[in-house]
């Protein structure tokens, strides 16, 4: 039987979305069972994928030039992204900054909160550089599928995984298409 | 009206001339997604969702109407991919997040989405943010949300007639604004709260309701308002479940009010903090003592020979009649509620006459229903108004002609060109009622002063102040209490209690209140309209109706 390789990262984002991928339980195994191998993901702990990934899933928002870096990185690497959950498909909850100006913010963040005291603005060059604005996975690299959600059902998840493991096009329709 | 042979969905259909192609489709049972469209308001096109393809074009179905030789198409692919994008133009014009935004789940743009499957924003969304308008009591302002329908527009000038709603700037620009933009709080809106009501998307919503949970989590219950004596069809969203009102809204199916509520019959009733009487109790030399229903029956029985009964218009007709048939003619209205002048004109004449006056009522603030459908053709520019009041009346700043109420004489002079205008009026005094009833060419219509004031005179209790001994009140409105003999033993069947009651009363019983009770009631047209019970009793009160059968029995067997 040939093998599917799945690859997934998270960017900005609440780790929601792989504890959904989690919820499907033993749909999991059955997806495994049918082919599905797991390869870098948050849960695997690997963090670069084989070169030969078929499906690719983007989870959150694109808001550092890291995320730019991985998620061009995941597109090279895979055949297919998919994109899940609202942070990833439209830009989500943290599209919020986007309406506040980026120094304004980090200084509301790390400096003027009530309970901080001396704080400061981080600045190692190991952190990712904020974005000017949240961008959402489309905006960036190209997506081929989507599934929103806030976060998605494993419902979803596991009906997207399946059509894509049986060969055909995903679509959601009705209770499993949810933007909240 | 004239038929016409049309195509639609290559079935050849008759149709009536003058209808638009969506009605049409309508009655077919066709299904086209809208979502500036709604039933009373006139149709805009704003949205451009409504679009079918006739021989090649596309058109709006809501705005073209029926013509011969149309070959109508509703679901080709050009129809399907042309609502996709304006679908997502919509979407990314503003924010359209639906992850922060409280409207989600009872959104019409939502669920337009879910229906045609939008699973991502094509485009890049527009991120100016425009400033949110919270300074209204009951109402919140988001133009972040909007998606400039102009449901709320139409619905403040055709429907509620208050004209407050207005367009400003153009483009992806245009802001919904109050007045000649002053925030929503400042300006003449009377907070009737039907622009809430329209909004397909969360850019108006009601500060209450909208953190109480979505549509499907409540009980819709059709009722008619009895907070007065209009009876206005209502819609009321109760928490399933639970024991409390989400929001109100107005039926839109209702021949009386057409979807159109006050700001009393919307938002009072849902935030009446009035304290409740809690339990029954009798005063004595050491303050209030509790007391249950047999001795509240023992008590009455022993009075019966020297006690008067009064009543007043909250009460439903059941009620009256079992407290008729017990006392008999010993029942008495505590409140005027005949009226000065009968009413000759229905409120569907009111909807559609020209002239008014208005006499001493400020319908804003009492008959805020009353007030839409004078206002809505007086500002809609095909009425005629005259205002007599003598105190202040906020009708005053639309009305063609403002006199004080002692001018009536020469003032009723100087309308020539009323032809036979409705005079609509509460209550006046003599001397003004002598006036009105000189001239032959006015029409009136009486607002009754209290709910089922109509209902008191069908059954023939008339208003009359008698000193007894005792005293039997049942009823929402204590205030006359207060002008009876102080030595008056006052038993008090009551919801609310207001602090003059704890004084004045001797037994203080406590009843359900509108919402807690079912009944009927007449309304100033003498229709006959039900009151749901919604919520159950919150305090240890009283059930007025079963109460009464009670006492009827046990009166009997003496």
């Amino acid at each position: 039987m040939k093998k599917i390789k799945v690859a997934s990262i998270w960017c900005e984002s609440c780790s929601g979305c792989h504890m959904s991928i989690l919820d499907m339980d033993e749909r999991l195994v059955e997806l495994i069972n049918k082919g599905l191998e797991l390869n870098a993901t948050p849960i695997t702990d690997l963090k670069v994928p084989d070169d030969d990934t078929d499906i690719g899933i983007i989870e959150g928002a694109v808001a550092t030039d890291h995320h730019e870096e991985e998620v061009k990185m995941m597109r090279e690497k895979c055949k297919f992204i998919v994109a899940i959950g609202d942070c990833a498909v439209f830009g989500g909850i943290v599209t919020m900054r986007n309406y506040v100006p980026l120094n304004e913010l980090l200084k509301r963040g790390y400096i003027e909160t009530e309970s901080t005291v001396d704080g400061k603005i981080p600045t190692s060059p190991e952190l990712g550089k904020h974005l000017p604005k949240v961008k959402a996975v489309n905006e960036v690299i190209k997506v081929d599928y989507y599934i929103p959600g806030c976060p998605p059902s494993a419902d979803a998840i596991y009906h997207v995984l399946k059509e894509i493991l049986e060969g055909k096009t995903p679509v959601l329709t009705g209770e499993l298409l949810k933007y909240e | 009206m004239e038929k016409i042979k049309i195509k639609i969905n290559d079935n050849e259909v008759e149709v009536e001339q003058g209808k638009t192609i969506l009605q049409v489709a309508k009655e077919l049972n066709l299904h086209i997604p809208t979502l500036c469209y709604l039933e009373p308001l006139s149709p805009q096109g704003a949205c451009r969702l409504c679009l079918v393809e006739d021989r090649g074009k596309l058109v709006t179905s809501c705005t073209t109407p029926v013509a011969p030789n149309m070959d109508i198409k509703l679901d080709t692919p050009n129809v399907v991919n042309s609502r996709k994008l304006i679908l997502q133009l919509l979407f990314t014009e503003r924010n359209h997040y639906c992850m922060y935004c409280e409207q989600s789940g009872n959104c019409e743009l939502q669920n337009l989405g879910y229906e045609f499957g939008l699973d991502h924003f094509e485009f890049s969304t527009y991120e100016k943010k425009f400033s949110i308008d919270n300074s209204h009591d009951y109402i919140i302002m988001d133009p972040n949300r909007c998606v400039l329908c102009r449901r709320c527009v139409r619905a403040c000038s055709e429907l509620a007639g208050h004209f407050v709603l207005g367009e400003m700037n153009r483009g992806i620009e245009t802001l919904i604004i109050a007045d000649m933009n002053v925030p929503l709080g400042e300006s003449s809106c009377t907070s009737c709260g039907l622009c809430a009501q329209v909004c397909p998307t969360g850019a108006i919503v009601d500060k209450r309701s909208v953190y109480l949970g979505k549509d499907v989590q409540t009980d819709i219950i059709y009722s008619n308002c009895n907070e007065c004596a209009v009876g206005c069809g209502t819609k009321v969203y109760k928490k399933k479940n639970s024991n409390f009102i989400v929001k109100i809204y107005g039926d839109m199916d209702s021949e009386i009010n057409g979807g159109v509520l006050c700001k009393i019959g919307r938002f009072s009733a849902l935030f009446d903090e009035k304290p409740r009487v809690i339990s029954s109790k009798i005063k004595d030399d050491f303050g209030f003592r509790k007391l249950d229903s047999d001795k509240i029956m023992k008590l009455i029985s022993e009075k019966m020979d020297e006690l008067y009964v009064y009543v007043d218009g909250s009460l439903f007709n059941e009620e009256l009649e079992l407290i008729k048939s017990i006392f008999k003619d010993k029942v008495y209205s505590l409140y005027p509620n005949e009226p000065q002048i009968p009413s000759n004109v229905t409120l569907n004449d009111l909807k559609n006459a020209n002239e008014f006056i208005v006499i001493g009522v400020d319908l804003n603030r009492e008959f805020g229903v009353i007030g839409s459908f004078v206002k809505r053709k007086v500002l809609g520019g095909d009425g005629k108004l005259a205002v007599f009041d003598s105190n202040f009346n906020s009708l005053a700043q639309i009305s063609h002609y403002t006199f004080n109420l002692n001018e009536l004489k020469d003032g009723l002079e100087k309308l020539k060109e009323f032809k036979s205008p409705i005079v609509i009026y509460k209550e006046l005094p003599k001397d003004i009622i002598e006036i009105l009833k000189g001239k032959e060419n006015l029409k009136y219509l009486w607002l009754p002063p209290e709910t089922n004031s109509i209902g008191l005179n069908k059954l023939n209790i008339k208003h009359e102040i008698k000193n007894s001994k005792t005293i039997l009140f049942f009823g929402e409105n204590i205030e006359a209490l207060k002008n009876f003999d102080k030595n008056t033993f006052i038993i008090a069947f009551t919801p609310y209690e207001p602090e003059d009651l704890l004084r004045r009363a001797n037994v203080i019983v406590g009843i359900s209140n509108g919402f807690e009770r079912d009944g009927t009631f007449y309304n100033l047209d003498g229709k006959l309209l039900k009151k749901e019970k919604i919520l159950s009793p919150k305090f240890e009160t009283l059930d007025l109706k079963k109460f009464l059968n009670e006492f009827k029995n046990v009166s009997l067997v003496k």
